[in-house]
């Protein structure tokens, strides 16, 4: 699961991950680290002691068979004990009848150990030894309440050092993922920020040490400078078939236009001249419509405008104004909401808006009706083009955006790109499009804005 | 009027040549970039036509060229490159119009006439056909003294066919005239003809217009 900004729930960056990381890792050892300290300080300490009630012992033991018992073991019951001043240690040896058979023979255990009516913690070393067939049983002592303050002060210490290093070390290490991830960031924000197209992209080579980055600015730069050219390469194809294509027809057009306006021809030739001259046109169209849609798909349109949705329904609508009126159709204007467009462009929605009309009046019936609905629902704004014409079958449905697919066959002519166009611009500007229809009650265009 | 038209194409500089001389302007035609500086240079022309893709230099070069030095001719550019971004630079660099090709004669000579009106203000602002005035300024059309009401398109249409008076004008150049660069997906010279229907009806309220001829299977004509 990829871990994500509590607050956002959007990615987070990988500076931010890192410092995360090292905080937590950090914060996971001194824990650990203060949390098992005491155990080894009890364990060393008592190492410590052990070693030393041991050689201890020894040496008593070496006193006592080198001058024998009676020198220490001064008092009537033959038994003897010794403190030091602050009762932290003792030497104890007291006769014994018989001996343990659960004991060890050599023991050392904490106990507390009462001296002259005090109780105390003690570290005991506990020795059984038979003397002129005596048994005897040495013990020597030594107080462990220190170790406890020992232990708690080493734990207090170690924490504030080890936060201490701790602080400086996270401190450190930020200041080196910054250092490291600075040239990732600059390709970040210099070569993955959008760009209106691949001509406007900043090739200048971002300096890294590290051999990932360099890879990736490299092969990003790489990648551009591929599509770049292909955008150029598509870019000047088509002005070359504009311009070859274009030329021709204009000349015959232009040849055409001049005979007809010299007057010599008879009336029936003028008449095919006229028809070949609309078919002339009907191809320059044609091409015009295909280059229209290579050039929005190449990026060769600007997006500078900015346009609000019902203006610029009213301007469309003034300039299919008398074709409502030759067809006696009726217009309902439901302009609920209006939202502003930007950054688009405003002769190709222009454009947009004019063939979705031009369709609703061309399809519709005689006295028919044409209703506009803009409306924002949510965070989605729609434009609704309602008419009351012939519509679309419904297999045909999927198809009417596709090129050269002409819906209704009886045409003579026309070869269906306005709706390709339509989708085309619809996409330059993120616009989904959708239809639906019953035949002969008529279709609905909705366009949505999100 | 002084013209220069700059296009590498022979047969299409031809064509305008052939067409502009019977609108009475003095033609003057340069193939490539290099002869086409150096005549704007040397003489004095109102329009200079430009083609954009000359065979020596691109026509925008020559255009910045001409303006630097001190050209005041009225440049339109004419080009079949259909690059967007031609329009705007052209534009910018100080030409007056820019007419994708093909275009028909008819609206070169009707956007020459609406720069020459816009850039000197034609004394001729009327234009009379029998007992109808058409106020290009104003956009309205009088006959004996009653104003009458016409749409947008129907000015243009009487407009453009009166600016083309006694030739024909096909459903075709109209509707290039009257829709423009509109790209729908097809075009429907009837259109035209309903316009024509409703025009000829608001007019033939006022005044007799047997000037206003239909020329059977080709378009309309304006005698006057």
């Amino acid at each position: 699961m990829a871990i994500k900004n509590l607050f956002t729930g959007k990615p987070m960056t990988l500076q931010a991950k890192f410092t995360i990381y090292n905080t937590v890792s950090k914060a996971l050892i001194i824990l650990v680290f203060v949390a098992i300290l005491p155990v080894i300080v009890e364990k060393i300490a008592y190492d410590h002691i052990d070693r030393r009630l041991t050689a201890r012992g020894e040496k008593v033991l070496r006193i006592i068979q080198r001058g024998g018992i009676d020198d220490i073991v001064l008092e009537q019951d033959c038994s003897f004990e010794s403190y030091s001043i602050l009762k932290e240690e003792f030497v104890a040896i007291y006769p014994i009848l018989k001996p343990s058979t659960k004991k060890p023979n050599i023991e050392i255990k904490n106990e507390s150990w009462s001296i002259e009516g005090e109780r105390l913690e003690h570290r005991i070393f506990r020795r059984q030894f038979t003397y002129d067939n005596q048994l005897y049983e040495l013990n020597i002592g030594e107080g462990i309440s220190n170790i406890e303050e020992l232990k708690s002060t080493i734990q207090r210490f170690s924490l504030w050092i080890m936060l201490g290093i701790i602080s400086i070390s996270i401190f450190l290490d930020l200041g080196f993922v910054r250092l490291l991830l600075k040239p990732l960031n600059k390709i970040i924000s210099s070569k993955l920020k959008p760009v209106p197209s691949p001509a406007s992209f900043d090739f200048t080579s971002i300096p890294s040490s590290t051999f990932e980055f360099h890879k990736l600015d490299q092969r990003i730069n790489e990648m551009m400078h591929k599509l770049k050219d292909a955008f150029q390469i598509e870019k000047e194809f088509i002005t070359n078939v504009s311009h070859e294509l274009q030329t021709p027809i204009s000349i015959v057009q232009n040849r055409i236009e001049n005979i007809i306006v010299e007057g010599n021809a008879p009336d029936d030739v003028v008449i095919r001249l006229t028809d070949s001259q609309r078919t002339l046109n009907r191809m320059s169209r044609i091409i015009k419509a295909l280059l229209l849609m290579s050039k929005i798909e190449n990026d060769q349109y600007i997006k500078t405008d900015v346009v609000k949705i019902n203006e610029l329904l009213e301007e469309v609508l003034e300039e299919v104004d008398d074709r409502l009126n030759q067809k006696n159709i009726r217009l309902y204007k439901n302009f609920y909401d209006d939202v502003e467009l930007k950054p688009c462009n405003k002769a190709l929605l222009f454009t947009l808006f004019s063939n979705l009309l031009n369709n609703a009046i061309k399809y519709n019936k005689q006295n028919g009706s044409i209703t506009i609905t803009t409306h924002q629902v949510n965070n989605k704004f729609t434009i609704e083009i309602r008419d009351t014409g012939i519509g679309i079958d419904q297999g045909e449905q999927v198809a009417i955006f596709d090129r050269f697919k002409r819906l209704n066959k009886n045409e003579a002519e026309g070869y269906g790109l306005g709706l390709p166009i339509v989708k085309t611009i619809a996409a330059f500007h993120n616009i989904d499009i959708d239809v639906t229809s019953d035949p002969e009650v008529g279709s609905v265009f909705t366009l949505s804005i999100n | 009027m002084n013209v220069l038209i700059v296009e590498d194409e022979r047969s299409l500089s031809h064509e305008m040549e052939i067409y502009l001389t019977r609108q009475n302007y003095n033609c003057d035609v340069a193939f490539n970039g290099k002869s086409a500086a150096e005549k704007i240079h040397l003489n004095n022309y109102d329009f200079v036509l430009l083609d954009l893709g000359l065979p020596d230099m691109d026509g925008l070069d020559l255009l910045r060229e001409a303006r630097k030095k001190g050209s005041e001719a009225t440049f339109i550019i004419l080009t079949a490159r259909g690059e967007v971004e031609d329009k705007i630079t052209g534009l910018d660099l100080g030409a007056d119009d820019y007419i994708p090709k093909p275009f028909s004669l008819a609206e070169l000579q009707s956007r020459m006439q609406a720069i020459l009106r816009r850039k000197h203000g034609l004394k001729t602002n009327i234009m009379s056909i029998q007992d109808f005035e058409i106020d290009i300024q104003n956009r309205t059309v009088i006959c004996k003294g009653n104003s009458i009401n016409l749409t947008k398109k129907e000015f243009d249409l009487l407009h453009y066919l009166a600016l083309h008076k006694n030739r024909v004008l096909t459903r075709m150049q109209l509707t290039e005239h009257i829709w423009g660069d509109v790209l729908e997906d097809d075009y429907e010279s009837n259109y035209i003809d309903v316009h024509v229907k409703n025009l000829r009806k608001k007019l033939s309220a006022q005044a007799p217009i047997e000037w206003f001829e239909t020329v059977r299977g080709v378009g309309y004509r304006v005698n006057a």
